[in-house]
């Protein structure tokens, strides 16, 4: 299958609490290549064995925004909450899927014009209705506690480049199962496992019980970043389409970033720089402090209009970071380091 | 009918690009009238019945739905855009774009991580939005867009059996009704117009009055229902689940009173639209050459002019069962 198909699979699938479309697909997808499980903490984790102890650990969060119901009305309007951030102003009129016992397309309230005033705040999720479209039958069904998500299905953009929900961070999910089955066919110098971590979107969390579980000497985390967009400063993102994004940050490890950058350069494999002068907001910073402290790096893969249902990526980008890690782990990483 | 309306709704047909819609609607009704298409697009439809009526009668609905037009390209193959036909920013943003049919384009938006203070409470002003395509300069989007075309918000045609979400149903609704009563409605002769251009000033349906020059006249629409959680009762301008819409004024039309108190008293599925707001192709045909007795019978639609609009089917029949009742009143004994 190759890395286009692959992201759509996972992009159309949900992986929110307890609903685990995407999960249950990457698993079966891993297990093809390496020793898999799902473990108690939400994660599927894999691994391939190598010539020594030494773990490297690969993870990208499998986790997407979306919302969690609080409230269901006689008449089929539905409250929610939100799970990770999403900006509200992108949802009048959105159609979602409502996780209950059966599946309910349910679309977000859009408020005629003339019962709101022309410059309304947008101030709170609390201030969106979702109407399920059941009217009296809602309460049967809907339930408080129920996950809904956006239900965009991918679509295909000019030059490689995709649209669709949750490539944040499907695109890094996707990496790991292109580098599974790649890396099936190797020697490996050390164990690799992958990790699909959940709940990244509620802070970080699914990588922190994950990576104690795993308990690497190493980590590489695999996520998204801004991509160039003409209403975001140049200051604040990458460029589609200029490959595998290695990060530089304080909480990344030196050693790890630098054998990065020399691998990309080694072997021609193009790529850009982003450096913060900060933590990363991304499952490295937690991986990082895990234990006794684990050598962690990460490369990122540019996307628009981040945490939307048409979120925009480029395949090449993706394809790129595979190539870097799998040159990178077959270069030993930083084991002798 | 509800098939028909999903084919009708899936036809992507913004004001002065009615094409698609004008054919798949001909495939429907040419073997059952007569009909011509005029200089402006309006497919003008002559239904040759049993008996002669005793008032001429024109029933209107307007094929043009609400969606965009690309008014130029970036240096980095950005589309920029303007609206045809009112829509609000709100139900802009992150959204999926086709253009003529075939070119994917997302309307994009500045990530929530990145938005700050009052500017994450405020939508952007909408000349500030663009399309993205996926093009990587200017000359890599001229290959596939030019300036003028059309573009419409995608979505999923969604029926759960009593409630459909779409694109369109303005008013693709009245186009279903009004081929449903060319393909059924035998008993006297009267006339029909599919229009262009309502929703940027009900311009068709001028033209298309003019040229059948009738006594009478039913408008078949969606019409805004506000009965949303939390909305009073005196703003919610009508429901959904409660019939047929009809009107006594809004903002192009003080409609005829006899028509709407034979409508309101029909004993049908009928609920009066509780507000003098929006404005429809009556707005045109009541005021043509010496006037028109003029009814609007409306679908209650919930976020309207959005990709996800919002009707009942018990609704849509509502209209059907009212526009067959006034229809065969005026027809029959010329009130």
């Amino acid at each position: 299958m190759d890395i286009k198909t692959l992201l759509c699979e996972l992009s159309s699938r949900v992986s929110v609490g307890n609903i685990s479309e995407a999960d249950d697909y990457a698993a079966e997808y891993l297990s093809k290549y390496a020793k898999t499980y799902k473990s108690d903490n939400g994660a599927v984790i894999a691994t391939l064995k190598g010539k020594s102890d030494y773990t490297l650990m690969l993870d990208a969060h499998i986790d997407e925004v979306a919302f969690v119901v609080t409230g269901v009305d006689g008449d089929g309007f539905v409250t929610v909450n939100t799970c990770g951030g999403i900006d509200i102003r992108t949802l009048p009129a959105k159609s979602v899927t409502i996780h209950s016992k059966q599946k309910v397309t349910g679309v977000f309230c859009s408020i005629p014009p003339h019962l709101s005033p022309e410059d309304t705040d947008f101030e709170h999720i609390t201030d969106f209705k979702i109407d399920s479209m059941l009217q009296s039958k809602a309460k049967e069904i809907i339930s408080v506690g129920d996950f809904v998500t956006f239900n965009t299905k991918p679509y295909e953009l000019l030059n490689g480049r995709l649209s669709g929900k949750s490539f944040d961070d499907r695109a890094g999910c996707t990496v790991l199962l292109e580098l599974a089955k790649r890396l099936s066919k190797k020697e490996l110098p050390f164990n690799v496992t992958f990790v699909l971590s959940d709940m990244e979107e509620l802070g970080l969390r699914g990588a922190k019980t994950a990576s104690y579980e795993v308990s690497p000497d190493e980590a590489i985390a695999i996520d998204v970043s801004f991509g160039d967009a003409p209403d975001v400063s140049s200051d604040d993102c990458g460029k589609l389409s200029n490959r595998a994004t290695i990060r530089t940050s304080p909480v990344l490890d030196k050693a790890v970033t630098n054998k990065l950058f020399d691998i990309a350069k080694q072997n021609s494999i193009p790529y850009q720089s982003e450096v913060m002068g900060r933590s990363t907001g991304t499952n490295s910073d937690i991986i990082s402090v895990n234990k006794s402290g684990v050598k962690t790096g990460l490369v990122s893969i540019p996307i628009r209009n981040m945490h939307t249902d048409n979120e925009v990526i480029d395949v090449a980008d993706i394809e790129s970071v595979c190539d870097l890690l799998e040159k990178y782990i077959l270069s030993r990483g930083v084991m002798n380091v | 009918m509800f098939d028909i309306l999903k084919s009708l709704c899936c036809i992507d047909g913004i004001s002065g690009d009615e094409q698609n819609v004008r054919e798949y609607i001909i495939s429907q009704i040419k073997d059952c009238c007569e009909y011509k298409v005029d200089n402006i697009g309006n497919i003008i439809v002559f239904k040759k019945g049993k008996k002669r009526p005793f008032k001429k009668l024109m029933l209107d609905a307007h094929m043009d739905e609400v969606g965009f037009i690309i008014t130029g390209i970036d240096d980095n193959g950005f589309l920029k855009f303007t609206n045809i036909g009112s829509i609000e920013t709100a139900v802009m943003l992150s959204r999926h774009v086709l253009i003529n049919g075939k070119i994917n384009g997302v309307i994009g938006s500045k990530p929530i991580h990145l938005t700050h203070g009052e500017e994450s409470k405020k939508l952007p002003k909408a000349d500030t939005l663009y399309i993205d395509i996926g093009a990587k300069s200017k000359e890599d989007a001229e290959k596939y867009v030019r300036l003028g075309d059309s573009a419409v918000m995608v979505s999923d045609y969604t029926d759960n059996g009593e409630v459909i979400m779409s694109k369109a149903l303005d008013d693709r609704i009245g186009c279903a009704v009004l081929i449903k009563m060319l393909k059924e409605y035998n008993e006297y002769d009267f006339y029909a117009s599919f229009s262009v251009q309502e929703e940027i000033g009900l311009r068709g349906a001028k033209v298309s009055a003019y040229a059948i020059d009738p006594d009478s006249a039913i408008v078949i629409e969606g019409t805004t229902a506000g009965d949303i959680a939390g909305t009073p009762e005196n703003k919610s301008v009508c429901n959904l689940n409660k019939g047929a819409v009809v009107s006594f004024m809004d903002r192009a039309t003080l409609y005829d009173k006899e028509y709407y108190n034979l409508a309101l008293n029909s004993k049908l599925k009928v609920q009066p639209k509780r507000a003098a707001t929006g404005g429809n192709d009556a707005g045109s045909v009541h005021l043509s050459k010496k006037g028109v007795k003029t009814l609007s019978v409306s679908a209650p639609c919930r976020y309207i002019h959005s990709q996800s609009s919002v009707v009942s089917k018990s609704d849509i029949k509502a209209v059907y069962d009212l526009v067959l009742y006034m229809s065969d009143l005026i027809l029959s004994k010329g009130v």
